[in-house]
């Protein structure tokens, strides 16, 4: 084969897919399906990549549990379908497979991730503390985990702020966690209400879970509007009072000089007609 | 003074029928004046989407065209009011013409307003619901009232002159006769009514220079109210009146050379009036080039990046041939030509005040669009003309067809009424000779 035709075969970038395990407030499990590759020597984010996700393995047509298209963000969210329930409650671990379609770009990719299940409970005790504890699924019944990191925090608008200068806390042999909330006059809704959350970020074993519940410890919001105020910016009718007595001062009294001329048009015609 | 010169005076002085020259040059202007009317059908049937204003440059030439009108309108006041006030004896016999430019200017820059609007039946909106902080209320109330405050100016002192034309029953005719006795019937010269219009004039004189003042800084403040290269000025209020005084006495010189020459007046409307008119540009001139340093250098020095695009499309970009047109037409070449004393004589006067009012109204053009052209935010996903600006040919014909208008209106005022004042004319020429005397 001549050589330039053999310098035209493409050579396909290595695409890398991402699975990520997500149980929020034990009622919405949902996997986040990530794409990247190597393009000049950084990883970024790959959108428009199809993939196809299988619960346990691949190998059986029913495990199918959906499929989806990257973002321009290079990820899409698959939430845990109801039919995807025979597999789920068969073991207290579950395995998610992504697989990804070959591309004129990329070669076939494929991700696996495997979790134990898992839950967090979340309370609330007199003197604003905040207890959590974290249960794992052994068999059929729900047990309390050690050793596990843990935060507390409550949401904002841009993520979550640590109820404490504690960053992280590591639960005990009840699976227990506990923190004192010291973020005080923190705004909250109108009625102060604030959520509070408890959470396990990235784990190796149990994926990403959090518990959230609702506490009035916040300050409450007062929704003020300048919408009746008087500004240059306000709506018609709301103009400052300066700029009020300012503009219809001039205009009444330029107008009256043109007035006052008018009626010395009209005391010439009186001179004319006498 | 003696009944001879007097009657002398008022022949020469009285208003004249359109001769072969004045016929052709009143169908030409009635020609644009119907084109832009069929245009403004077209544009009030399909729309704006005739112009080729689109969401970028939404003030096109119309506006340019309103700053234009508002800008030469000024003039009244200038040669009326200020020389007036101050005292020049030289300018009497300009005053009525810078008077109807001012009107016929003002009155083409409020309906060129409405032609700018998409839905010009709503136009009584403005005045039901405007909001008074907003600087479009603002030229609204003093554009009416400009506009009165001009009329009157002009009103007063052609009371006497009524009274001397409805003295010609004849020559007059039936139509125009009915005209002047309307407006002016009950003059009789009395002293009593000499007072009042004396005091009237007075006050007026006084009263327009801040309304003046206020519709062209206003007009300013329609764009550096606005938060964009090229509008974000803290000089634009004085930079927009120096400008209007210079296109407006440019102005005034050309219509002095064409009633001159038409009319045969080089005895009233002399070789004098132009060399100080001349000098008056001259100063105007260089004080609206000193506000154009001020406006581009200080900007261009800086080179901020949000206001760069701007800036080098002015100064070498899409816009540089105007915009050097612009310079050159409007300030340095009549400079150059009015600075001698050859230059100030009547034909290159008035080829100066061409140059002055053409460039003038590109200026004026350079500056409303550009701007628009190169917002502080970058323009993404738009068609590739919304990044242009071209007037269709609908823009051309009703621009065209308003300052026919205008033009028109002069016209036939300078057909129907004197343009000289006759009885200051009269009574000035009566001082001289007394002065001589003794």
């Amino acid at each position: 084969m001549p050589h330039f035709l053999m310098a035209q075969a493409v050579e396909k970038n290595t695409l890398v897919l991402g699975v990520k395990y997500y149980n929020d407030n034990n009622a919405a499990q949902h996997l986040v399906i990530s794409a990247k590759s190597k393009i000049d020597g950084k990883f970024q984010k790959i959108g428009n990549i199809s993939v196809k996700v299988f619960i346990t393995n691949d190998s059986n047509k029913n495990n199918f549990i959906g499929a989806g298209i990257t973002s321009e963000r290079g990820e899409f969210i698959l939430f845990i379908p109801p039919s995807a329930k025979t597999e789920w409650v068969k073991s207290a671990t579950q395995n998610f497979i992504a697989i990804s379609a070959t591309s004129k770009l990329y070669e076939e990719a494929r991700a696996e991730t495997t979790i134990t299940k898992a839950k967090i409970k979340i309370d609330t005790a007199d003197g604003k503390i905040v207890h959590a504890k974290l249960f794992i699924k052994v068999d059929t019944s729900w047990q309390p985990m050690a050793g596990v990191e843990m935060v507390l925090a409550v949401k904002r608008l841009d993520g979550n702020l640590n109820i404490s200068e504690t960053a992280t806390y590591t639960s005990d042999s009840a699976g227990a966690i506990s923190g004192e909330f010291k973020r005080d006059s923190l705004p909250g809704d109108q009625k102060g209400n604030l959520i509070l959350v408890a959470n396990i970020i990235d784990n190796d074993v149990y994926g990403n879970i959090e518990a959230e519940t609702i506490v009035p410890w916040g300050k409450p919001l007062v929704y003020t509007t300048n919408y009746n105020h008087r500004s240059l910016f306000a709506r018609r009718g709301h103009s400052p009072i300066w700029l009020e007595l300012l503009a219809y001062g001039i205009i009444l009294l330029v107008w009256a000089v043109i007035i006052y001329l008018g009626f010395q048009i009209r005391n010439i015609i009186k001179l004319g007609l006498d | 003074m003696d009944k001879l010169k007097e009657d002398k005076i008022i022949a020469d002085l009285l208003p004249q029928e359109f001769g072969k020259q004045g016929r052709i040059w009143v169908i030409c202007l009635l020609f644009f004046a119907a084109l832009g009317v069929f245009a403004y059908g077209r544009q009030l049937y399909y729309g704006l989407e005739v112009t080729a204003m689109r969401d970028y440059a939404s003030w096109g030439i119309y506006i340019s065209n309103f700053v234009f009108f508002v800008a030469i309108s000024l003039v009244g006041s200038l040669i009326t009011a200020v020389l007036r006030l101050t005292n020049v004896k030289w300018s009497t016999p300009l005053t009525r013409i810078a008077e109807i430019i001012a009107v016929s200017a003002i009155t083409f820059a409020s309906l060129i307003i409405i032609v700018d609007m998409g839905r010009p039946e709503r136009f009584y909106n403005l005045f039901l619901h405007g909001r008074l902080q907003s600087p479009i209320i603002w030229d609204v109330i003093v554009i009416t009232t400009y506009f009165f405050i001009s009329l009157l100016l002009l009103y007063f002192p052609l009371l006497p002159d009524l009274k001397i034309m409805i003295g010609f029953k004849e020559r007059n005719g039936k139509w125009l006769q009915k005209l002047y006795e309307f407006l002016g019937s009950f003059w009789k010269n009395t002293k009593a009514q000499f007072k009042i219009t004396d005091k009237a004039i007075n006050i007026l004189a006084i009263a327009i220079i801040p309304v003046a003042f206020s519709i062209h800084t206003v007009t300013s403040w329609l764009f550096a109210t606005t938060y964009s290269p090229g509008w974000d000025s803290t000089n634009f209020g004085a930079y927009f009146i120096s400008g209007a005084f210079l296109v407006g006495a440019g102005g005034v010189v050309v219509a002095m050379y064409i009633f001159r020459t038409h009319y045969k007046l080089e005895k009233y409307i002399t070789n004098d009036h132009f060399d100080r008119m001349g000098k008056v540009l001259v100063l105007l001139a260089l004080l609206y080039l000193y506000f154009n340093f001020n406006e581009f250098l200080v900007p261009a020095f800086k080179m901020k990046k949000s206001e760069e695009e701007h800036l080098l499309g002015l100064f070498t970009g899409e816009f540089a041939p105007i915009f050097w047109f612009a310079i050159f037409t409007s300030m340095f070449i009549p400079i150059f030509i009015l600075l001698f004393k050859k230059g100030r004589r009547p034909l290159p006067a008035f080829i100066a005040g061409i140059l002055v009012v053409v460039g003038s109204w590109f200026k004026r053009f350079l500056i409303v669009t550009p701007t628009l052209l190169h917002p502080f935010l970058p323009m993404h996903d738009v068609p590739a003309n919304y990044h242009h600006y071209i007037p269709t040919w609908e823009e051309w014909a009703i621009a065209g067809g308003s300052l026919a208008g205008a033009l028109l209106v002069i016209t036939f005022f300078a057909r129907i009424f004197p343009i000289i004042p006759i009885h200051e004319t009269i009574i000035e020429t009566e001082s001289l000779e007394n002065e001589k005397h003794f």
